[in-house]
């Protein structure tokens, strides 16, 4: 009877842990643009909101990291063209927050 | 015997005269390549416009659109002067009609509303004009804003369901709007698109009633549908519009239809 009530009290506490998850399921997304030498990054959620403060890291065809930088409170964050090669923009929020975008070199 | 072959040539006479009559729904039809537009995808997206029979396939002749636009983040983008001439036909019709086609490149995230206005389709079955207001939207990159907005048409459908990204077997609720006000009791009739893309086998209805689906919106405009197979359905909503348009010096009634399409897919 004990153990019963135990597994139910878990079973309260895991859904009670899981119910910040709902709002984690939004997933994060980076769009990035070429405007003159300028790359322009926006990241969002699927409803619009801006990821704000979450950590950008640009990478090369070879995978190395050329730069990284934080999104303002628009999401928005800006660097010069590094190099004119495809490049990955990751974007990290934070608990699993992760997604990227492959500027073209063609887009440059 | 004698009766049987009564019943049998009846039969083949309803055959015969069925797809004149009414046993069938003229949809504008507004079909994008794709309803979604994913990181590795092209942004190049491919539109086909046509009048056409959705379930049967029979198309009809389109005179250039009056209005073609996209509407995203608010804004409107005229791309009347992008629609290019086709043709198009279902197998068993014998000469072509005018279809109309375009691509559109997507730049940025965000829901793209596609419309359009046909110009007024004489139907002399039915002795009235019929201009089909008509909307698809796209999602591209993940920014899943701007599908409940208004073009601000004569007519049209604003979805309740968020119309993209859809199961089959989802329900697709929208409400339908007459000049901005919710159109009471008004009659949608739903038609699948038999030439899907990915349609693994023709869909035959076993009698007329199959053919279109109908159902009637609520005191508030608003109305339901499941979608019971993958590809793109019809819905379009019709109304008589309080002005007419004259025909051989005559004035004739004009059916305004607010038409939406969205995409099913199966669940694997």
């Amino acid at each position: 009877m004990r153990t019963r009530c135990n597994i139910v009290l878990l079973l309260s506490l895991t859904l009670l842990l899981m119910a910040p998850c709902a709002v984690l399921a939004h997933k994060v997304n980076v769009f990035a643009y070429v405007e003159g030498e300028t790359v322009r990054t926006e990241s969002y959620f699927p409803d619009g909101r801006p990821v704000a403060g979450g950590t950008i890291e640009v990478r090369d065809r070879s995978e190395t990291i050329l730069l990284a930088g934080k999104t303002d409170e628009k999401g928005l964050f800006s660097f010069p063209l590094p190099k004119k090669e495809d490049l990955t923009i990751v974007i990290n929020a934070g608990m699993g927050h992760r997604n990227s975008y492959l500027l073209k070199e063609t887009e440059m | 015997m004698h009766l049987k072959q009564f019943l049998t040539g009846s039969a083949i006479f309803i055959c015969a005269i069925g797809p004149a009559a009414s046993g069938q729904a003229h949809f504008a039809a507004l079909i994008p390549a794709d309803d979604i537009i994913s990181q590795g995808d092209g942004k190049q997206l491919k539109l086909a416009v046509k009048f056409i029979h959705p379930l049967d396939r029979h198309y009809m002749e389109m005179a250039r659109p009056v209005q073609f636009g996209v509407l995203q983040n608010g804004r409107k983008t005229d791309l009347l002067a992008t629609l290019s001439e086709g043709k198009g036909k279902a197998p068993e019709q014998d000469r072509d009609f005018t279809t109309w086609r375009t691509t559109y490149q997507v730049k940025r995230p965000g829901d793209y509303t596609f419309y359009l206005e046909p110009a007024p389709y004489w139907e002399p079955a039915e002795d009235l004009f019929i201009v089909h207001y008509t909307k698809v939207c796209v999602n591209a990159l993940g920014l899943e804003e701007g599908w409940d907005q208004p073009v601000d048409l004569e007519t049209e459908i604003i979805p309740l369901t968020r119309p993209y990204g859809l199961w089959s077997n989802n329900l697709f609720t929208g409400r339908v709007m007459v000049k901005g006000k919710p159109a009471a009791g008004a009659e949608v009739e739903v038609e699948y698109l038999n030439e899907s893309p990915g349609n693994p086998s023709l869909v035959k209805a076993p009698s007329d009633p199959y053919v279109t689906q109908v159902v009637k919106a609520d005191a508030d405009g608003v109305f339901s549908y499941a979608m019971p197979r993958a590809g793109w359905w019809g819905f379009a909503a019709l109304s008589e519009a309080d002005w007419k348009l004259r025909k051989d010096g005559l004035e004739k009634g004009v059916e305004i239809g607010a038409v939406y399409w969205v995409h099913t897919t199966d669940m694997k």
